[in-house]
């Protein structure tokens, strides 16, 4: 944690986040004098999800996605505390980057999302054509921003010109410089009523979606793809799928486990706002799930070393994602069980 | 996973760290950095060296004269054709002409001008690409 200056001369708290897009919020809401932990933004927001989208391929290989869809956890979580944002998307850059000025010049901190190629501040090998991460921005500097970025541990300076680029970036998911910042928030949140409609949602998306691609049929259905693909896809092909499936997993910013550990964060939040044992022993369980999670990244991180000569195989790894699927589904159903239960 | 088991393996993150989610001794979940995962270094690996092996190719198709110099820096930014076109305001399946060489040879400034803007290089570096 380190404290900086926005240009309303307020201390502004930096926290290192898992989550970009969770972490942001997070961090609007703080700025207003609402204290709201990421995990908490994260479960309020149903920001944990499963998807395999096999039609829609990024550089060749196919998506899955541990959490719901960019810009959903902002959405909800906003809506769910009562916090009044204004959001905006520019066709032209340079509007774009005017209307940011002026609202830092106001000292009004703004949330933007942006393209991670174009950060340069980040690792070479973070840096992928990716458009929806999210970022603070604190206040202006000479040639550019001071920019809090949850991901990493402390508050960085960002060039004007990198993220003019990293705001109008084109492909998939344009982000059109949209950007967001709250107008009104409310001072005392209803935390109780805000997670159970968190949990609520959450537990629809997981079982209740009609389409086997999404929540557990969908983790159901890739485990079995998985097991299937090295007589489909050939060896290096099966590899390149399994990796982009473990790259969502871990890589993107996830806290662990593709979003669980911060899930399980966020049940145990809950059971103590709550005073709730059965929250508790979900939480418990959703750790325990968040390890099998990282047992089958490391199985596949291993087939994919050995290139094929290891015991580890195919089969393993889909085995320990159906392990997975079938606890995950128990645990949603307890969920919704309990939730249900609970008064606001 | 406990704070202790949170991977701290020396990877790529060039001194950065990133945030996890863990257990700590008395069983509360805190965010604890860390530096790197085997794990992730093996799949993100993987990706990064097919972009390498592949823009490599590319650039040695350039010295041998089969494609312009054009395609090899989209796939330095990590582009399509598609991506580029619409950051440069040149129609796809125009990108995709001008990387054959002899149409790349013939373009106006004002063209190579949007791509290089772009692209984010110079107009001296979008027309040749690196010797060794």
């Amino acid at each position: 944690m380190t404290t900086e200056v926005t240009a309303a001369g307020k201390p502004f708290v930096h926290v290192h986040s898992a989550h970009c897009e969770s972490g942001v919020t997070a961090a609007l809401f703080r700025d207003k004098g609402v204290e709201i932990s990421e995990p908490m933004v994260f479960g309020i927001g149903s920001g944990i999800f499963f998807g395999h989208l096999p039609f829609v391929k990024m550089a060749g290989v196919t998506i899955s996605t541990f959490r719901s869809q960019p810009g959903a956890v902002f959405r909800k979580s906003a809506k769910r505390l009562g916090g009044k944002f204004k959001t905006a998307r520019f066709r032209k850059p340079q509007k774009g980057m005017d209307e940011l000025r002026r609202v830092l010049a106001t000292g009004q901190i703004v949330g933007l999302t942006t393209n991670i190629y174009w950060l340069s501040y980040f690792p070479n090998r973070f840096r992928f054509q990716f458009n929806g991460h999210n970022i603070v921005v604190l206040h202006e500097i000479e040639n550019g921003f001071r920019v809090s970025d949850p991901m990493l541990e402390e508050p960085v300076d960002c060039s004007a010109e990198d993220l003019e680029r990293a705001r109008f970036a084109h492909g998939p998911l344009e982000p059109r410089g949209f950007m967001y910042y709250p107008q009104s928030v409310n001072p005392d949140p209803d935390l109780r009523s805000a997670g159970l409609k968190g949990m609520k949602d959450t537990c629809n998306m997981m079982l209740k979606i009609p389409v086997p691609i999404f929540g557990i049929r969908g983790m159901r259905y890739l485990a079995k793809k998985i097991i299937r693909s090295p007589e489909k896809l050939g060896f290096m092909g099966a590899c390149r799928e399994l990796s982009s499936v473990v790259r969502m997993q871990e890589e993107v910013g996830t806290g662990g486990a593709g979003f669980r550990y911060m899930y399980a964060a966020f049940l145990q939040e809950a059971a103590e706002l709550f005073a709730s044992e059965e929250l508790a022993r979900l939480s418990g369980e959703m750790t325990a799930i968040g390890d099998i999670w990282r047992e089958f990244a490391v199985v596949s991180a291993r087939i994919i070393k050995q290139r094929g000569q290891a015991e580890e195989t195919f089969e393993k790894a889909g085995a320990l994602m159906l392990v997975c699927a079938g606890r995950e589904e128990q645990l949603f159903k307890d969920l919704s069980l309990a939730a249900g239960k609970l008064k606001a | 996973m406990n704070v202790r088991e949170v991977p701290q393996d020396i990877t790529y993150y060039e001194g950065k760290k990133r945030a996890c989610w863990a257990l700590n001794d008395e069983g509360k979940y805190v965010i604890v950095p860390s530096s790197g995962w085997e794990v992730e270094a093996v799949v993100n690996g993987l990706a990064v060296d097919e972009m390498a092996a592949s823009l490599e190719a590319t650039r040695k198709a350039v010295l041998a004269g089969g494609k312009s110099p054009l395609c090899y820096h989209m796939e330095r930014r990590q582009m399509t054709p598609e991506i580029l076109g619409k950051t440069a305001h040149i129609a796809a399946f125009r990108v995709k002409r001008h990387f054959r060489p002899d149409v790349f040879a013939k373009l106006r400034p004002s063209i190579l001008e949007r791509y290089a803007k772009a692209l984010a290089v110079t107009l001296e570096e979008l027309k040749t690409v690196p010797q060794i």
